[in-house]
This record gives structure tokens, sequence and C-alpha cells, in this order.
């Protein structure tokens, strides 16, 4: 790992997510999913939890799919991306 | 002769790229377009003023900050 | 190790796993390992008609590789203790 960035005092990719923690974020999935959802835990696999989140799947045919889960663990290989929500 | 060059390869280029316009694109054919704030071992990236393209350069949506976890990545790109 | 450990606190309670094949399965989580496989008892397919060849299983063993979520009961998370327990697995990833 610190053959890219031996130097503690930059920041890591993961620390975004960790300023994230109790936050409402965008996780992007594989399979045109999207959860939104505010951050309870995460690890470096990138699993998490996510608490009131909606889930939108998305399909050909216009509108997304959106299911509410008021607790849900997303495991760390199904995500792309995730982002701060404003 | 090589031996005054500092080392080359890989990390190098990564860490001079950091703080830079890069486009970065994932296994899934979609392209980011952003600001490079920093970069670990396994790829993941998290850009700033990030524009998502789909098809080549069809513009499709921003973010603020985002996390792109490592496995995704197909190429980064200085721009 | 950090969600190896939250999975613990959740056994015997009511879980939902949804698989990456889109299998949905109710079930009460037994056991968890390290590698999050999980074992189910007492499961039932949320999504039976469309696929029914799990009718007649009462439990079962998910290897976790193949899950693509958990829907967890929200009064069984204690979230500033898995917002802090995620604070310090960082912080030990750091040194």
């Amino acid at each position: 790992m610190s053959s890219v960035q031996a130097d503690k005092q930059t920041e890591e990719p993961l620390d975004l997510i960790r300023y994230q923690l109790d936050e409402t974020v965008l996780v992007k999935l594989r399979g045109a999913r999207e959860m939104k959802g505010k951050l309870q835990g995460y690890d470096s696999h990138c699993n998490m939890v996510l608490s009131d989140a909606k889930e939108y799947i998305y399909n050909e045919t216009g509108e997304p799919i959106v299911k509410d889960c008021e607790m849900v663990f997303i495991r760390g290989d199904s995500v792309i991306l995730i982002s701060p929500i404003s | 002769m090589s031996e005054d060059k500092v080392k080359t390869g890989p990390s190098v280029f990564l860490s001079e790229i950091l703080g830079q316009q890069v486009k970065v694109k994932l296994n899934n054919g979609v392209t980011y377009l952003g600001n490079l704030n920093s970069i670990d071992g396994y790829m993941n990236i998290v850009m700033d003023s990030t524009s998502e393209h789909v098809n080549g350069e069809d513009f499709v949506k921003t973010y603020g900050d985002v996390f792109i976890r490592g496995n995704n990545v197909l190429y980064i790109s200085q721009v | 190790m950090l969600f190896f450990s939250f999975f613990k606190t959740l056994v015997d309670q009511e879980v939902v796993v949804e698989l990456k094949n889109d299998i949905e399965i109710k079930g009460v989580l037994k056991s968890v390992d390290q590698y999050l496989n999980l074992k189910l008892d007492n499961i039932s397919c949320t999504n039976e008609t469309k696929y029914p060849h799990l009718t007649s299983v009462k439990n079962l063993f998910i290897r976790g590789s193949t899950v693509r979520y958990v829907r967890i009961n929200p009064n069984a998370v204690d979230c500033t203790l898995l917002q802090d327990a995620s604070r310090r697995e960082a912080m030990q990833a750091a040194k």
C-alpha cells in the first residue's frame, strides 16, 4: 500500500468515507443500482451499513424502481462509487 | 548514468498527478473527469469537481467529492 | 473484522439476505464467520413465485461472496457504537 503514498500526512481515499459517517451518501452499485442513506458504518472493503436507505434500481424503461429500507448492510464488492449528498 | 535518476514507475506517476485534472475510466465503460485528491495502493481514488460521462463524451452528472473503489478502475490519465 | 463482530451481535435476529442473483431469503441469523458467510434458520423466500426452488429448505448456509445486501431490524443496531467502531478501525488501519 505504502508504495503509492508513504507519506502519512496526506489523505487516504478512505478518509473521505470516514468524514461521511452520520451523513447522507449516494452509493453507486453494480447491477444498475444506487442506494442513498445515512452512513452508519464502513470498513476498508467498502462494506457499509446505511440507515433510512432508498434503493434505486434502474432499467431501460424510464423510471427506476425505488425500495425503502430502514437499515441495510451492503457488501463492499458491489460498490462502484461513494459520494456525499449535500 | 541511471543512478542519479530518481526512481520511476507507476507510483511516481500517481504521486505526480495528485491535485491535477485527471480522467478515470472504469471497467463498466463510464469515465470520470475531475481533480485528483488522493489515491491508495488499491487504486481507490478520491476526486472533486467530478463529471460523469457514459458514452464517450456525453455529459451525464456532476458530483462534489467522489470515492471510487479501486477494483473498478481501468485507467487513470492526466488531462 | 468490524462487520464480523457486527453480525455476531445480530445472531438470533431475523434478517433478509438479498443475493447477487436477486434471490431474497428471510431467516433467523444463526452464525457468521470472518468471510461473512452466514447460516440462517427457519428460512423463507420473500420472492418465492419467482424462485420456487427453496420452498422445502429449512436452514441454509450462504457463502458471503454471493451476498448483495442484508436488511436488518433497525432496533437491533446501536448506530453510535457502529460509527465509533468504524472510526476506531480506520485509525488502526492507518497505523
